[in-house]
């Protein structure tokens, strides 16, 4: 490669840029980041949250800031941070609702999820499970889809909202069994538990972390697992994946800052998520929480999205939920 | 028995020095906030909310809030009868006769007998608790969507029936409520509803926002109305003690006022201040001397203290066992519990025993430290209460503003405290009252809700509602109510009551 007085000027900018800007990352953050969790105080994504920011702030020697935005699924929060400031100093809690479903459902985008945001890291994938109440003469997820072929529309289940993750599970797990059954959604997923241990529901699609209690109770009966793996804190809970060939779905957390946050402070929020992934106690914390830390690089998480968005399109099309 | 071992475990959890330390912590704030004007429980109990989170054990937490509930019903009655200025609405029936009390120097003998009621009360409704929450468990698990839309129709048709004033005007402010109630996204379709494309309304107005707006801003413009006017007590406190004849005069109205409490109290939909109401009119109505009642009748303190004390303690029955709220502060101690973690409903009292009887146990501590601090306290809240006016408002409304927005960060909740406080002062001026259509508000989503899911549930079968017999049950209850309330002789009394109580 040859030379010439331009590129060299140009090359020697751009390393006086870097120095420049890699000094500027060093003194990031100088003051508190704020962690937007676009849900309610309580729920498992701000659990997560909470739990991730306590760690994440002794790495940044700077508080992160847990603030609850909650409302419209999700979108409000995840909008918000789509039109803060790109300083790294406000970041999103996204979800798989925030970051795949609710863009593909949504008739009008508050955001696009991919261009409106600079990925940071992935966190935590999350297994969702299928219940039912013990008075439902099934033990295994053959036996319900058995069950249901022979009663077609008979039986309904819950979940925790139209157009949750949870509702499309129990749509995704309907389209592929082959089998009959009505939605019947709640507010939150702690009255739809509720109806279910009522027996006033039989089945339910729930997020593990929720319901566990209940499955270790025997209040419910937990049929299997919506990973394709069996989930680390059930090992005896099979995947419905054992049954229903290429069943797979699962909530996921991931880390996002606003598109044009300076990739250094990108960098330097990404190294302290993967620190607080790599701490024992939250180690010990998401353990309990029967979530799988995975952790990865800005341009995974990228991929992720990407790669989620291409596989719910055709489901949530299927489905036909549209929100407005 | 196994009541006196869970009470055992109770008492155990709740006299742990932590725990004590929040109950004093509770009831010293809810004295506080039910003597300060304008800001009442539910709105100290939302600012306080995100700190519980931080508390990280969830019986402190949910004991502390409890102590600020039932703290702000005393608070609230010490006002009521100072200056005639009830800090709390379920005070408001306590103003009536406890204003003339104090009025002829007999503000003494008026809050001793409030807090004897008050206590006896509180101790006989935390016994309920503990007998009855067990067996409601049970009954909980068989209440499903049928249920719960019979259960709110029951609800709806007592507020009705024991409401003040006109009838019509109630009716039209239940409606109102129910018919803000409907903004937000439809539980079943997703499609939302009347929230003139401002997505920050797409998960409905908020409760917390609506209520602040409708009683605290419009009772802040109110009394801004008459600053000039606001009487502050000059006469001195004496003679503490109500003599024995008194005594004796207030045993009836106080077993009576304990019984009608503990029942509306589980009722959902502001059962403290119907039953304080309701104990009013008996108590008039079994009265030897009603033309007492309005001029300073003890019995008229006494019968409608201990309902409202009653009914608070007892309107955690369905909080604990169905995680159904049966008023706005229920509602948010289930939101605390949720942030702790704890699922509510029917598998509290089994899963977490600790929670639940350390609560209940927490409920009677609470009470003796309420008798202890309060009577002591009467000349310290008099002094807060000389604060001037055009201090004291804008420091209470920016609590409202702060404790509004802290609950979901969302600016749009403050722009509906303000348009809901200028209809609450509206609704004042055509003397509407607030009260029913802040219950349309809350139970019309959860009527609208139960009802389309009991009849997907049943395939669109309405028979639902009367083939399942605790269905069926509720809603005979229902129609009783109602041909009680239209007996002509009924509300001849009912009119009376109500209509001294305005003057």
């Amino acid at each position: 490669m040859k030379l010439n007085r331009r590129s060299a000027l140009g090359l020697a900018l751009s390393c006086g840029m870097a120095w420049a800007t890699s000094g500027w990352a060093q003194t990031y953050p100088e003051r508190t980041v704020t962690l937007v969790v676009p849900f309610a105080a309580g729920g498992s994504t701000d659990l997560v949250a909470r739990v991730l920011a306590a760690s994440m702030s002794k790495d940044l020697g700077q508080q992160v800031i847990v603030e609850n935005v909650a409302g419209a699924g999700g979108n409000l929060g995840a909008g918000q941070v789509a039109r803060a400031e790109p300083d790294g100093y406000t970041i999103l809690m996204g979800t798989v609702a925030t970051h795949a479903l609710n863009p593909l459902m949504l008739k009008t985008k508050p955001y696009d999820p991919q261009k409106d945001f600079a990925p940071v890291s992935l966190l935590v994938l999350v297994p969702n499970v299928l219940m039912v109440n013990p008075e439902l003469p099934v033990n295994s997820v053959q036996e319900l889809v058995d069950l249901l072929k022979a009663n077609p529309d008979k039986y309904s289940y819950a979940s925790s909202g139209n157009g949750t993750p949870l509702h499309l599970s129990g749509e995704l797990f309907k389209s592929m069994a082959g089998v009959e059954m009505q939605h019947i959604p709640y507010k939150g997923a702690g009255p739809a538990l509720n109806d279910v241990i009522g027996n006033q529901v039989p089945i339910m699609f729930d997020n593990l972390p929720s319901s566990s209690s209940h499955i270790k109770a025997k209040t419910l009966k937990g049929l299997g697992v919506t990973t394709k793996e069996r989930a680390s804190s059930f090992k005896e809970l099979p995947s419905i994946d054992e049954t229903v060939k290429g069943y797979e779905t699962y909530t996921w957390n991931a880390l996002f800052a606003p598109a044009g946050t300076p990739p250094e402070n990108v960098a330097r929020l990404n190294k302290a998520a993967l620190a607080a992934l790599s701490d024992p106690d939250v180690k010990a914390r998401m353990g309990e929480f029967s979530a799988t830390i995975v952790g990865s690089t800005p341009e995974e998480l990228g991929k992720h999205v990407q790669a989620e968005m291409a596989k719910w399109e055709p489901i949530v099309k299927s489905v036909g939920v549209t929100l407005d | 028995m196994e009541i006196f071992s869970n009470l055992a475990l109770g008492f155990a959890t709740a006299s742990t020095l932590g725990n004590l330390g929040f109950c004093l912590i509770g009831v010293l704030l809810g004295t506080l906030i039910g003597v300060l004007p304008g800001i009442g429980a539910t709105a100290t109990i939302a600012m306080l909310l995100p700190i519980t989170f931080q508390l990280g054990d969830p019986v402190s937490a949910l004991i502390m809030l409890a102590g600020i509930y039932y703290g702000a019903q005393y608070g609230g009655s010490t006002t009521a009868i100072l200056i005639n200025m009830p800090g709390e609405s379920s005070s408001a029936v306590t103003a009536i006769d406890g204003y003339q009390l104090a009025r002829r120097g007999r503000a003494g003998t008026a809050l001793a007998v409030a807090a004897i009621g008050s206590f006896f009360a509180g101790t006989i409704s935390t016994f309920l608790v503990a007998l009855f929450a067990p067996p409601l468990t049970i009954i909980a698990l068989k209440f499903g969507a049928a249920e719960n839309f019979s259960l709110m129709i029951v609800g709806l048709v007592s507020s009705v029936a024991l409401a003040h004033g006109s009838v019509i005007k109630a009716l039209c402010m239940l409606a109102l409520g129910l018919l803000f109630g409907l903004v937000g996204t439809d539980v079943f379709t997703g499609v939302p509803r009347f929230i003139l494309g401002i997505s920050a309304y797409t998960d409905g107005l908020s409760f917390v926002a609506v209520a602040i707006g409708v009683f605290g801003v419009a009772e802040i413009l109110r009394n801004l109305e008459s600053e000039r006017t606001r009487e502050v007590m000059q006469t001195t406190i004496s003679g503490l003690l109500p003599t024995r004849e008194e005594m004796k005069a207030i045993v009836g109205p106080v077993l009576r006022g304990t019984g009608v409490g503990s029942l509306l109290g589980i009722l959902p939909g502001g059962g403290a201040i119907l039953a304080a109401f309701a104990s009013y009119t008996i108590e008039k109505r079994l009265s030897k001397s009603p033309e007492e009642f309005g001029r300073g009748a003890i019995a008229g303190v006494a019968g409608p203290e201990s309902a409202n004390n009653a009914g608070a303690q007892t309107s955690f029955i369905p909080m604990l066992t169905l995680g159904i709220p049966a008023n706005p502060v229920m509602a948010l101690m289930i939101g605390a519990m949720i942030i702790q973690g704890i699922v509510p409903g029917p598998n509290v009292a089994s899963e977490q025993p600790a929670l639940f009887w350390g609560i209940i146990a927490s409920m009677w501590i609470g009470n003796i430290m309420l008798v202890i601090l309060n009577l002591p306290l009467i000349g310290l809240w008099v002094r807060l209460l000389k604060v001037p006016y055009y201090v004291l408002f804008p420091i209470i409304m920016a609590f409202c503003a702060i404790g509004v927005y802290s609950v979901n960060s969302n600016p749009y909740d403050l722009f509906a405290v303000a348009g809901f406080g200028l209809l609450g002062y509206i609704l004042v001026k055509l003397h509407c009252e607030p009260a029913p259509f802040l219950l349309g508000f809350v139970l019309g989503p959860m009527l609208e809700e139960n009802l389309r899911r009991a009849m997907k549930l049943s395939h669109g079968d309405p028979m639902t509602f009367v083939t399942r017999p605790i269905s069926a049950t509720l809603i005979a209850i229902a129609i009783l109510v109602l041909v009680v309330v239209l007996l002509p002789s009924v509300r001849k009394k009912r009119d009376e009551v109500f209509v001294e109580e305005e003057g």
